[in-house]
């Protein structure tokens, strides 16, 4: 992915910088909202990162609405120090397409920025979808592992579709909690895990190769990798 | 603030003072003035009546028969006010009884309102004189104001001693005023100033009556009332802080200080370098849950409110939390007669249910059971119960569960950090109702009631 991030706190860029590029991806840095806009504004990018809060006299949120007026369709992440709902909320009015609240993981701004950029390409939310020898069909609800038709609750079904549509991409638990329960808060427990691990149980156990995995310190995947 | 006070008091009886004697004076001047014109005006009359008759008999039977006349009216008053002098050409005494033409009164016609010297029959008196020539004489007919003088004295006395009452009245309610009103003022002054000073214990003085100053200091007293509790709580909060980040704080610095001075194996540092993160995890957790804490306090949030359905949001809820409940065997049970709808921050309410369904299922025992009910009452208000057969909560402990950072003797050992039912509180009081919690022999009972 070519992604362009706009902080102007240097640790926090280096930091953004150097787990990208590990990740194989190419950034472009502004420290600034006015080059920040201009970067966005001219060159294609894959996924644009915006800090919140810039020094000088542009905003974050002032360069997204900028952007969407101007009709740029780039994913936006917000990054903001602002945890509350209504800051949230605010940021994706503006035209922010996820938020995320410093301090973050790693992992969990990749796993959202994969997922922007997948969203981007765009989604049938009626194919069918297969990882592997698994395969669910939205239309029917009908999720199959081989041969096997395997029974699930709504929740769990919601579960296992949000995992497929990202397949191959690290979902973390609070991805999973605002999409699946639409919770925006965090329940400080291991629920999420114990969902997890009974939904392994359903498609998982009894077949040689497991297709959910637990990625450490980060989240879940649903792969048919090695 | 002692010269206000006093001369808030002066003012008052001052004020007081001039304002009567603005209509004492008011009242006595036309008084006065009617009083002076009427006499002058009479006497002006009976002057000119004398004159005229004297004149009458100077005319008819010539200038001897009016010194014989004059003589013997003179002779038949012995101390009457009656003035009669008549005098030759050179102002001499011919007969009456003046001693000399008075220096101050010209010989020309006229009347004069002036001070004369009656001689040996009393001094100086002021009198009303009228002048008339009489070809080679001049004739002075008068009346002496003796007889108006104690009353005139009197009137004035009695003026001064009208001003005299006012001024001691003026003096008596500045006095009165700055001992009663004033001297409650400067009660709350001094108390005001205490609590300016940190002691926020203080209370103003009230009374029974219901006067405008007591009813201010009552409710004064309210807002102290109020203002004590929220900074208690500030207070509290920030012990709180104090005592629950130092503690990861201190071990997350103690583990980085460890990790530079021994500098062990590779496999050995990721381990601790995994732990610090998770303690700054620990460290921002508490922050967020504070920060949400304040923000629900400061009430912005009622701004987030939409319709939305209790049961709906209970029932998501309850099925979040079963696959954990299955796994300590726990029964989690839900109920509800169907559709809720009320006004509320359906994000704050999800949180809120969550914590108080988190909490029973650390509490109950395995094998255990937990009810989860939604319903309307007859009053009209939605109420979410959670009920566990866990231990319960001591009468004594109730209060201060929902304090913040309080953590009972049973949630010992327990993952949290005490502010679980704080947030469902000030969710709770957001929202206009209180959280109950009632025993259920054995158990807890908590009732969130959403008017």
């Amino acid at each position: 992915m070519k992604i362009l991030l706009v902080e102007d706190n240097e640790r926090v860029s280096q930091f953004v910088i150097k787990g990208l590029q590990e990740a194989g991806h190419t950034t472009d840095h502004a420290a600034n909202g006015r080059d920040g806009m201009f970067l966005a504004a001219s060159e294609p990018y894959d996924v644009v990162i915006m800090d919140r809060m810039l020094p000088g006299d542009i905003d974050g949120l002032a360069i997204v609405e900028v952007l969407r007026k101007t009709g740029k369709r780039t994913p936006i992440l917000i990054l903001s120090a602002l945890s509350e709902v209504d800051d949230r909320i605010r940021g994706l009015r503006s035209g922010g397409d996820d938020y995320l609240t410093k301090p973050f993981a790693f992992g969990e701004l990749l796993a959202r920025l994969d997922a922007l950029h997948r969203r981007a390409a765009g989604v049938n939310h009626d194919t069918p979808l297969a990882v592997g020898n698994l395969h669910m069909d939205p239309m029917t609800r009908k999720v199959t592992r081989g041969e096997r038709q395997i029974a699930l609750q709504p929740r769990e079904f919601k579960l296992l579709e949000y995992l497929m549509r990202h397949a191959d991409q690290v979902v973390t638990r609070t991805m999973l909690l605002e999409n699946v329960w639409d919770y925006h808060f965090d329940p400080q427990t291991n629920v999420v895990d114990v969902h997890i691990s009974k939904l392994r149980q359903k498609i998982d156990a009894e077949f040689e190769r497991p297709l959910l995995r637990t990625v450490r310190n980060a989240g879940y995947m649903v792969t048919a990798a090695e | 603030m002692t010269s206000v006070i006093r001369s808030t008091a002066v003012s008052l009886g001052l004020g007081y003072f001039i304002l009567g004697s603005a209509a004492l004076v008011l009242f006595a001047a036309p008084l006065w003035y009617a009083w002076q014109g009427t006499i002058r005006e009479g006497r002006a009359e009976i002057l000119l009546a004398d004159a005229q008759r004297l004149t009458d008999i100077y005319r008819r039977d010539g200038p001897e028969a009016l010194k014989t006349f004059i003589d013997t009216r003179v002779s038949m008053q012995i101390a009457g006010e009656r003035i009669l002098l008549l005098t030759d050409a050179n102002l001499r005494p011919v007969a009456g009884n003046l001693p000399a033409w008075p220096r101050n009164v010209p010989a020309a016609p006229g009347d004069y309102v002036i001070q004369v010297d009656l001689g040996e029959r009393g001094g100086i008196q002021a009198a009303h004189l009228h002048v008339v020539p009489l070809g080679q004489y001049n004739l002075l007919v008068g009346r002496d104001n003796r007889l108006f003088a104690p009353l005139e004295k009197r009137f004035w006395y009695g003026l001064a001693g009208a001003v005299a009452v006012l001024l001691i009245a003026g003096l008596l309610i500045g006095l009165i005023t700055r001992r009663t009103l004033m001297s409650r003022v400067e009660s709350i002054r001094q108390t005001v100033s205490a609590i300016i000073h940190g002691d926020l214990k203080h209370r103003l003085p009230t009374h029974l009556s219901d006067d405008e100053l007591n009813t201010l200091s009552r409710t004064i007293n309210g807002m102290l009332e109020q203002i004590e509790v929220l900074v208690h709580g500030v207070r509290n909060v920030s012990n709180c802080i104090a005592h629950d980040l130092r503690t990861p704080l201190a071990e997350l610095r103690s583990r980085l200080e460890e990790l530079a001075l021994i500098r062990p194996p590779p496999a050995e540092t990721f381990a601790e370098i995994d732990g610090a993160v998770a303690d700054v995890d620990r460290v921002i957790r508490i922050f967020d849950a504070l920060l949400r804490l304040a923000e629900i306090d400061a009430g912005v949030r009622r701004s987030g409110f939409v319709p939305i359905d209790v049961s709906d949001l209970a029932a998501t809820a309850v099925e979040f939390y079963a696959p954990a409940a299955e796994l300590k065997n726990i029964a989690l049970n839900f109920h509800s007669d169907g559709a809720l709808p009320v006004s509320g921050d359906p994000v704050l309410l999800a949180q809120a249910l969550s914590n108080l369904i988190d909490n029973a299922l650390k509490f109950a025992p395995d094998d255990g059971i937990i009810d989860v009910a939604v319903r309307r009452r007859e009053d009209g208000v939605v109420e979410i119960a959670v009920t566990d057969n866990g231990p319960g909560i001591h009468d004594a402990e109730k209060a201060k569960v929902v304090e913040r950072f309080y953590r009972g003797d049973a949630s010992r050992g327990t993952p949290g950090v005490g502010l679980g039912l704080s947030l469902v509180q000030a969710v709770a009081k957001l929202h206009g109702s209180a959280l109950e919690l009632s025993d259920q022999n054995p158990g807890l009972r908590v009732v969130l009631a959403l008017s």
